[in-house]
């Protein structure tokens, strides 16, 4: 597995004890573009972990709850651990400028469960340029799958660059789809000084044990005091596919800019070259 | 202490659609509106009907817990208990002119994002603590949410609720009465805190219906101004009221029977 810390714990790791009162858990986002499994990547996540660590699930959907009904029925959580956050049509300003109804759903969950270790929050599907603000997380997991094309990683963006984890999710499709799985490891590593990049299938053991491993390692981390939340960075300049060739977006407006999901296609072109 | 905030200002900071209380998740009625048969033309006549009617609730009661909870603390500042006590009145002739628990509920949800947003900013202010030590119904698990009785226990344990349930549960005060606290704290007027209540529904009618059907912004942007004097006028109604009991009670059945609709509507962009 790539560039993942070799000190890392593969069994459930002895975790520092809490003081008396703090219900406060490690609240880690998982974002990236629609599709790509970030659903799934949570429901591996707790199928992995549940019986060895107290979590929550945060979903945030556009449209009513569709997340949130996925996670309940794959049987992976109790039910009542999932909770549903609808975003109002604006799955940015969710995890971004204003994230209050997402803090107010974990801290209800870690109110209700207490004391949960780890409450994951999966950000709506976007693109490649929303991440959370460290008001909202401790810590993120971006998700990029190979159907998304071999050439995304090198695309970047703060998510690829600078998520805590950057996963490589579906690589079993691979030879269907013609992506060289090194190469996108090693291009995604490469925007990445370092930090970690896992390539995942939930069909492939190896890496799915690598996952948990991870996330044992940063609660690890996190209770005993190591773990400083990073941002990757807020809205960069960013490329949107699937308009003629695609254009650079760029977020120069201020705090006053609404990001809309939708763009117009009249949409002001580049003024400045990508992050 | 705090340097003084002019009255314009405070109004316009807390009248910013980029306040972090997740106001973005609310089309106030818009969208459950258009859902029923709206026309889009009719919206600015929707607007007026608003501020005739659930907005003129909230935006009296805003300024009736305001005058409560500075009545209440009394010339100390910190008679909290007089304070709570005078709240709960206010709160309970808000919730008898709301008869539709959906709107209630919203309107408790967003409450809670305001307060988020007031205990952050006048951290420690006496006039928070009264308003968070009024007693709330019951604290059910998610499921079932608020203003419904729920069995006790976990509710629903083992069953997903219906759409968008989950997140929904808790109790907290109504939006109007953190309002009217938040304008205490903050030191704006009656008046200001009635026009705060009533803008702010009729932009946030605006800035859905960006998102619900197609227009160019500007002409949503001429609604709202439209509707200034209509903002106005209540907010003077409004702005002398003190005693819970005269606050006014105008019904909106179709808002209400429509908000009650979208807590069960599927693939809605908005929440209430
Ligand atoms: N082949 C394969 N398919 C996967 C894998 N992980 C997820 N998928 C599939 O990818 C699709 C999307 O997965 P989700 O987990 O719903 O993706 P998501 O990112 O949560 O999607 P949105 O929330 O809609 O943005 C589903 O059909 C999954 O079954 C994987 O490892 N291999
Ligand atoms: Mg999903």
């Amino acid at each position: 597995m790539p560039d993942t810390p070799a000190t890392i714990p593969s069994t459930a790791p002895v975790l520092p004890a809490r003081a008396p009162g703090d219900t406060r858990a490690l609240r880690l986002g998982v974002a990236g573009p629609v599709g790509t499994g970030k659903s799934s990547v949570i429901a591996t996540l707790c199928r992995e972990l549940a019986g060895e660590m107290e979590l929550g699930v945060v979903t945030n959907d556009i449209y009513t709850d569709e997340d949130a009904r996925f996670l309940r029925s794959a049987g992976v959580l109790d039910p009542e651990r999932i909770r549903a956050v609808e975003t109002g049509a604006c799955p940015h300003t969710a995890i971004r400028d204003d994230v209050t109804a997402n803090l107010l759903a974990v801290e209800d969950l870690e109110q209700d469960f207490a004391p949960l270790d780890v409450v994951l929050v999966e950000s709506g599907g976007d693109n490649l340029t929303a991440t959370f603000s460290p008001a909202l997380v401790d810590a993120q997991i971006f998700v990029l799958d190979v159907a998304g094309g071999g050439d995304v990683a090198r695309k970047g963006g703060p998510g690829i660059a600078r998520a805590d984890l950057l996963l490589v999710n579906k690589t079993d499709l691979a030879p269907h789809v013609g992506v060289d799985v090194g190469r996108m490891v090693a291009d995604a590593s490469a925007a990445r000084g370092g930090r970690p990049v896992l390539a995942l299938s939930r069909h492939d053991r190896a890496s799915v044990d690598a996952l948990g491993a991870w996330l044992r390692g940063l609660l690890l981390e996190h209770r005993a005091g190591r773990h400083v939340a990073q941002d990757p960075g807020p809205m960069a300049p960013h490329f949107h596919a699937g308009e003629e060739g695609g254009h650079v977006h760029a977020h120069d407006g201020g705090a006053g800019h609404h990001h809309d999901d939708d763009h117009a296609p009249g949409h002001a072109p580049a003024v400045t070259s990508p992050a | 202490m705090r340097p003084a905030v002019s009255q314009d200002v405070l109004l316009a900071l807390l009248a910013d659609a980029r306040l972090p209380t997740g106001a973005h998740t609310q089309s106030a009625g818009l969208e459950p509106a258009l859902r029923a048969g709206l026309h889009p033309d009719d919206v600015p006549a929707y607007l007026a009907a608003r501020l005739r009617t659930v907005v003129r609730v909230e935006s009296a009661t805003a300024v009736v817990a305001r005058h409560a909870v500075l009545r209440g603390l009394g010339a100390s500042g910190v008679d909290t208990p007089a304070a709570t006590a005078a709240l709960r009145v206010v709160e309970g002739e808000w919730a008898a002119r709301t008869p539709s628990a959906a709107l209630r509920r919203s309107s408790e949800q967003l409450g809670r994002g305001y307060l988020r947003l007031a205990r952050r900013l006048w951290a420690g202010h006496p006039a928070l603590a009264a308003l968070e030590a009024v007693p709330r119904g019951p604290v059910g698990h998610a499921a079932g949410g608020a203003g419904r009785t729920a069995p006790a226990g976990p509710a629903g344990a083992g069953r997903a609720g219906p759409p968008g349930s989950s997140g929904r549960g808790r109790r907290g005060p109504a939006r109007p009465l953190v309002l009217g606290v938040t304008a205490a704290c903050a030191g704006l007027d009656p008046i200001g805190v009635a026009r705060l209540v009533a803008l702010d529904d009729v932009q946030t009618v605006a800035s859905a219906f960006l998102k619900l059907a197609p227009v160019d912004p500007l002409v949503t942007t001429g609604w709202v101004l439209a509707a200034a004097p209509a903002v106005d006028a209540l907010a003077r109604d409004v702005a002398h009221l003190t005693v819970a009991a005269d606050l006014p009670a105008a019904g909106a059945p179709l808002t209400e029977e429509w908000a009650e609709a979208h807590v069960h509507a599927t693939e809605r962009l908005f929440s209430a």
